[in-house]
């Protein structure tokens, strides 16, 4: 019995132990092969159409250069796998992935800085898209590879049934909204059609991320930049007090949102679109192929922001490549960047009909109606040009989305609630973040 | 996922009480102890190891190593490629002093009670109106227990779909009828955790029904007759003879009921993630926009250890009681 016991108490230690040997500090630099096999994670649906497009453009790049590259796709956990992968010390060398990601891989010391010099045509970056790629401390961490930005996709149909114009300004945009709402756009008779479709629920921070095209060209912000690398909250400021009160009145005197959107994520939203219950919504182009074939090309169209009480800038996103640390290979690294963002490998990452790894071309050399001569496509190209914004590079940006959607996402659900005392609660609470961080200033 | 596993044992356990107290402790140390005497003198000590062991080593790798490094990250700043810095405390003090942790504390609790509330009675009356042999009866049985059975993640999406906050909405349709005004359910701050708890109910409640049918096969039909001999009506025998009957019964659901509430995530986060307003938010919806959303392991580790150590006290506190109780 005693010795049972021992053998129990043993089993126990060594699970204590095997589980206290995974920390030490991080390896030396790799030896260099330039002949080794680059392993490169790309965030999309494994057997999708994401993943044959990278396939394709990968096959591309292993011509054009002679590097060999092993694709893996993964979608779900994306994050959390590559952490076991930097559990193990053996990053994969390239990870394709969103371009807000930057600062959370930075500061887990995930990615080496990259020299420009060092990467092929990388003067031809659309410069907004170059920024993006940059640290908090100004250094290259990330190449984006492709763009993508909102644009108001609109009922054409309804538009011109209640004969109304494109909206040029947001008054004209909220009068829409609520002539889609009363007017009974769709003639069955029945109210049950909304203006503005709004995925507003606090999931990934959905609400900040929709609003962020309506904060912006109010000329508020989240957080303003005070120096060099340096943050301030601004979300009790004037001009976002005022974008607040505006898109907050859309859903609580107007009542032009449609109804439930402060519990939906983009899933459900996108459906109230396509199902003829919201006739104006701002997305990015990725949904385009999906309206079409569900709601019809002929039925809606495409158009600018309107201009608000500042300008049209709308929200920017898109992927990065990253350079991962402790790469053998860190020349076929840069020799993937290098052809990613070139004109030849823009091109071939804009082909494919369901999926492409390109939305928009970051190479200002390439035309995006050269692979695409659908006009909409140069629709998104020039908004993104002219007034795409992406958010800033800080080490975390998920903690000051997440704060900022769910006051929003109070503000919106809750039509009582004092939006001046909230939005000041909302700013302590990302100067605390900030503090964290270490960027407030 | 655990149903069936979890279903027989307590049913023995359920049927169990009588017989156990007839042994006694002074009965049973007699043959025991010579048991082991014997053991001892013919076996070789490790034989019952080697039994155990595959169990064991997958329980080593697949549930000791990963709880004992859980609880190692929740002291450190978790970076894996940097390497794991010591924090102390830090991790718990960012989680305790969060905002809205002591509120989700609290929604949690108030779920929990709700939904194992309202799931036990439901499943109980369930349970009375289901118990029999007959083979329509067995139909309908299985029928009711379908929402256990069904994803949660389908399920979620069916109540977001009857939950719809206009007239035309399913449920609201239903309210209409008897002149009640639209609700807003799940987009309304006031009636969301309701909502929820509704959702949970219904789902939770099939599932405690077959523990009671379980249980209620193990009261002796003898009594029942006797208490109608003596004249007891239909709620009289319900209140006297099954529910004393399901004693065991009840405590262990009462356990394993609370865990799912205190660890409810899967229905809150796809119908509402802790919105409108932070109405519903939970603890494991802040533990997972703390640590798994914003990537801070250490932070997400520590609140699953203080959730682990409420589930810890929670259950032993019952176990406690209840011998307490039996004694």
């Amino acid at each position: 019995m005693q010795r049972t016991r021992w053998i129990g108490a043993g089993f126990l230690a060594s699970a204590l132990a095997l589980t206290s040997c995974t920390s030490g500090p991080a390896g030396a630099d790799a030896k260099q092969d330039p002949k080794a096999q680059l392993e490169l994670w790309t965030r999309t649906t494994p057997g999708g159409p994401g993943e044959k497009a990278t396939l394709r453009l990968v096959t591309g790049f292993e011509k054009a250069t002679g590097h060999k590259v092993k694709v893996t796709a993964i979608f779900d956990d994306f994050e959390t796998k590559l952490q076991q992968r930097a559990a193990q010390r053996n990053l994969p060398d390239i990870v394709m992935n969103d371009v807000t990601q930057i600062g959370a891989m930075h500061s887990q010391g995930l990615l080496r800085e990259i020299d420009l010099s060092k990467i092929e045509n990388s003067g031809d970056l659309i410069e907004q898209g170059r920024d993006s790629g940059k640290g908090v401390d100004g250094k290259q961490y990330g190449i984006p590879y492709s763009a993508q930005t909102g644009a108001l996709l609109i009922r054409k149909d309804w538009r011109e049934k209640l004969k109304l114009d494109t909206p040029k300004s947001w008054d004209d945009l909220a009068a829409m909204a609520e002539a889609f709402t009363t007017r009974d756009p769709d003639g069955n008779g029945k109210k049950d059609t909304y203006g503005l479709a709004a995925p507003l629920s606090t999931k990934r921070g959905y609400a900040s991320w929709y609003f962020s095209n309506f904060l912006w060209a109010a000329g508020g912000d989240f957080i303003t930049e005070t120096g060099k690398g340096t943050y301030k909250p601004a979300m009790a400021s004037k001009e976002s007090a005022e974008a607040v009160r505006w898109f907050r009145a859309l859903n609580c005197e107007r009542k032009v949102v449609q109804p439930g959107a402060v519990t939906m994520d983009t899933p459900p939203t996108n459906e109230t679109f396509e199902a003829g219950r919201t006739g104006l919504f701002v997305v990015g182009p990725y949904l385009m192929p999906r309206f079409d074939t569900s709601l019809g090309k002929d039925k809606y169209e495409v158009v600018p922001m309107p201009e608000g009480p500042k300008d049209a800038t709308v929200l920017a996103e898109g992927g990065a490549v990253y350079l991962m640390a402790g790469s053998e290979n860190r020349t076929g690294q840069d020799a993937f960047a290098g052809y990613a963002i070139s004109a030849d490998g823009q091109r071939l990452g804009m082909q494919g009909e369901e999926g492409s790894t390109v939305q928009l071309p970051v190479n200002k050399t390439v035309d995006v109606a050269e692979v695409r001569p659908d006009p909409r496509w140069k629709t998104y190209a020039e908004v993104y040009r002219t007034s795409g914004r992406y958010a800033p590079s800080v080490p975390n940006w998920t903690p000051i989305r997440q704060a900022s959607a769910e006051t929003l996402n109070a503000l919106m659900a809750d039509c009582s609630l004092d939006a001046d005392v909230e939005l000041r609660e909302l700013d302590e609470k990302l100067a605390r973040i900030l503090k964290e961080q270490g960027i407030a200033g | 996922m655990t149903s069936v596993d979890e279903v027989k044992p307590v049913a023995r356990r359920a049927a169990g009480p009588s017989p156990r107290t007839a042994h006694g402790p002074a009965g049973a140390a007699g043959p025991t102890a010579g048991r082991r005497v014997r053991s001892r003198r013919s076996g070789r000590w490790w034989t019952p190891w080697l039994f155990l062991a595959p169990a064991l080593i997958l329980f080593l790798y697949f549930k000791f190593i990963p709880m004992a490094s859980a609880l190692t990250m929740s002291f450190q700043d978790v970076q894996p490629y940097l390497g794991n810095r010591w924090v102390g405390g830090e991790n718990y003090a960012t989680v305790l002093s969060s905002d809205g942790f002591r509120e989700a504390a609290w929604h949690t609790l108030v779920l929990a009670v709700g939904q194992t509330a309202g799931s036990m009675l439901l499943g109980l009356t369930l349970a009375l109106l289901m118990e029999g042999q007959g083979r329509r009866i067995s139909f309908v049985r299985s029928a009711a227990f379908l929402p256990v059975v069904v994803p949660i993640a389908v399920v979620a999406e069916l109540w977001r779909i009857m939950y719809h906050p206009t007239e035309e909405g399913m449920l609201n349709s239903v309210l209409g009828l008897v002149g009640l005004g639209p609700s807003g359910f799940i987009n309304d701050p006031d009636s969301s955790m309701v909502s929820i708890m509704l959702t949970g109910i219904w789902r939770g409640a099939p599932y405690d029904m077959m523990i009671f049918l379980a249980g209620l096969a193990g009261v002796d039909r003898g009594l029942y007759e006797a208490a109608k001999v003596d004249g007891a009506s239909r709620l009289q025998r319900i209140r006297h003879v099954a529910v004393p009957g399901l004693r065991a019964v009840l405590s262990i659901l009462f356990v394993l009921a609370a865990i799912r509430g205190l660890r409810v995530f899967t229905e809150v986060f796809l119908l509402t993630n802790g919105g409108p307003d932070g109405s519903t938010e939970v603890v494991m919806t802040v533990i997972y926009k703390l640590g798994l959303e914003q990537n801070r392991l250490g932070v997400a580790a520590a609140g699953a250890v203080l959730l682990f150590l409420a589930t810890l006290v929670l259950t032993v506190s019952v176990h406690l009681f209840r011998r307490r109780g039996n004694a």
